[in-house]
């Protein structure tokens, strides 16, 4: 089966469980995703042989497996830790999602202006590793952000970010959980 | 007509009568402006006013005056006034020009007849920069709203209301596109058609066919606008209810997280994984990096236990002696030298040699062989032979 030179690159990048994005501030990122577009086909069938799903997203490519390795607890975890990382830049802003661009200093300047986006930078504590300062704790929570691909460093002297297609599976994988209607109507009280 | 030569003249031209094409800008969407009242405002100088119309700054239309649509669009887009999407302004022309079409028809006066054609012509002309222009300020409006606007409320309703007015456009669009086909005014169309209006409908026309155009695009922004927002409201109010649920620790009772986790394969959610790899001993006592690595990780991994480096026992004193072992070589050189000084035949002369060691008469043979073949040419191999201890050999001597 002929698969592209570059297939060593996107399993590399892939079975760390990074993304793929179409929107990647690297160039070589950018040129695998084409590559991946242009051969998906092909590149299906040659990782469903390592039993490795090759999945298309909006505008991004990751892998899953054909059974579950992962225990349940752990991927709770991570899900919750999305949820509250999530919810917190959403409040930051409505339109925060895939190609929005921000600055960290954007952020700790709303902090000083909205008691309720602080309050939830301060919930995000416990997954910054016991740091105290709003800037340091925002600073980890972007840094694992970056490292799950879900945000590019943009520019490193103004030091801005960008927002990757990635984002589109949090907010899939957000909207993919059912609420009851009558748990709903419970919230709204 | 006449053209402005230079810059400074047209904004010499523009300064001089600034109070009525102020006036005249002001009052652009009133249909009519009477000649009399802008003779006022250039202090009763007709010859001003005509020469704006020669520059064609001013237009006159039977008794009023109003600003060229050229200059119109472009004091109107430079200082961005048209926010107002003025959906009737279309449809008022319409009834003018329908109007002005009965009007044509009815009058029997052919210079009146031919000012009412005018003023047909003149409203055709302008509703297709008008439909333009509102196809243009929809556009921007609607970029506006839905990157400005900060509640979602309203400006998902603005983005609604700014898409009825772009369905009314079209209408618009459409019912001009149908008056100027001829299809409703058959007549006039046949009986007022001249070179000039006939031009001025293919252009209408024309411009028309843009407007819908971009129309359609707009449309589909619109929609994707739409979807965008009720995309992202709908990510925000889930978000909401399920952060709300998750803080009071219920997310897992109360909504199907679990089990919806429980289904996803995605490696996303592994631990980075590490492949050690043995490495090849071959490269580890080969590779000169490979040095550094084990010092490095010996650096790493510090033990409290001292090994006991082994210490090789002394050398014995028979190694460290001299030994001398001398072998006689035999100089065949010398030997020849000798031979050919003498006169002896060269069997019996290697016999008596004196080689400084016993040589036995085997050696003897190899030497005599050695030698001729050697030295042939130095000596005289004679026929006669001789024997000596049952070997039979030529007798040589020297040359």
């Amino acid at each position: 089966m002929p698969v592209p030179k570059h297939t060593s690159d996107i399993f590399e990048i892939l079975s760390k469980g990074q993304f793929i994005c179409s929107n990647s501030c690297k160039d070589t990122t950018r040129k695998l995703y084409n590559i991946i577009d242009e051969n998906f086909d092909d590149l299906y069938d040659y990782f469903k042989a390592i039993n490795l799903v090759l999945e298309k997203g909006d505008e991004y490519y990751m892998f899953t497996r054909l059974e579950n390795k992962t225990d349940l607890e752990r991927k709770i975890e991570a899900a919750f830790k999305w949820i509250d990382i999530l919810d917190f830049f959403k409040t930051f802003d409505h339109s925060f999602g895939a190609g929005y661009r921000f600055t960290p200093s954007d952020i700790l300047i709303k902090l000083s202006v909205d008691v309720d986006l602080k309050n939830k930078l301060e919930g995000l504590k416990k997954y910054a590793g016991g740091k105290e300062k709003h800037s340091e704790i925002l600073e980890k929570v972007l840094d694992q952000l970056r490292r799950d691909n879900f945000i590019d460093l943009e520019n490193e002297i103004s030091n801005s970010y960008k927002t990757l297609s990635s984002f589109h599976y949090l907010e899939r994988l957000i909207l993919s959980i059912n609420i009851p209607e009558s748990v709903q109507n419970e919230i709204l009280k | 007509m006449k053209t402005f030569s230079s810059i400074q003249q047209l904004l010499g031209t523009l300064n001089r009568e600034q109070k009525l094409l102020s006036e005249l800008f002001e009052k652009r969407k009133i249909l009519s402006f009477n000649y009399d009242y802008a003779l006022e405002l250039v202090d009763f100088d007709a010859d001003k006013i005509s020469a704006l119309i020669d520059y064609s700054v001013v237009r006159q239309n039977g008794n009023n005056v109003e600003l060229d649509d050229l200059y119109l669009q472009f004091f109107e887009q430079v200082m961005e006034v048209n926010e107002e999407i003025n959906v009737s302004y279309i449809n008022e022309h319409i009834q003018n020009i329908k109007q002005g079409i009965i009007y044509y028809l009815q009058e029997n006066n052919e210079t009146r007849k031919y000012s009412y054609l005018r003023q047909v012509k003149q409203a055709l002309r302008k509703i297709g920069t008008i439909a333009f222009r509102n196809v243009v300020d929809l556009n921007r409006n609607i970029d506006n709203t839905f990157k400005n606007e900060p509640n979602y409320k309203i400006k998902k309703t603005k983005l609604e209301h700014l898409d009825e007015k772009r369905h009314t456009i079209y209408a618009l669009i459409n019912q001009t596109d149908h008056l100027v086909s001829g299809e409703e005014e058959q007549t006039f169309f046949k009986v007022a058609s001249d070179e000039e209006l006939n031009r001025i409908i293919i252009v209408l026309k024309l411009q028309l066919n843009e407007c819908r155009h971009n129309l359609i695009d707009i449309q589909k922004q619109i929609i994707e606008y739409l979807n965008r927002i009720k995309h992202q409201s709908g990510v925000i109010e889930k978000l909401r209810q399920i952060k709300y649920l998750k803080d009071q620790f219920e997310l897992k009772s109360k909504t199907d997280i679990v089990a919806l986790l429980a289904e996803n394969t995605a490696v996303v959610f592994e631990p980075n994984p590490t492949y050690p790899l043995n490495v090849p001993l071959d490269q580890l006592q080969t590779d000169d990096d490979a040095r550094d690595v084990i010092l490095k990780v010996r650096k790493r991994i510090k033990t409290n236990i001292k090994s006991n480096m082994p210490l090789m026992g002394s050398i014995g004193g028979e190694y460290l002696e001299t030994n001398i072992e001398e072998e006689i070589q035999i100089n065949l050189d010398e030997v020849k030298n000798g031979f050919i000084a003498g006169s002896n035949n060269l069997f019996d002369f290697i016999c008596n040699y004196d080689f400084g060691k016993e040589v036995t008469f085997d050696e003897c043979v190899t030497i005599y062989c050695q030698m001729i073949s050697q030295f042939d040419t130095l000596f005289k191999i004679t026929d006669v032979y001789n024997s000596k201890q049952d070997v039979e050999f030529a007798m040589v001597y020297p040359k």
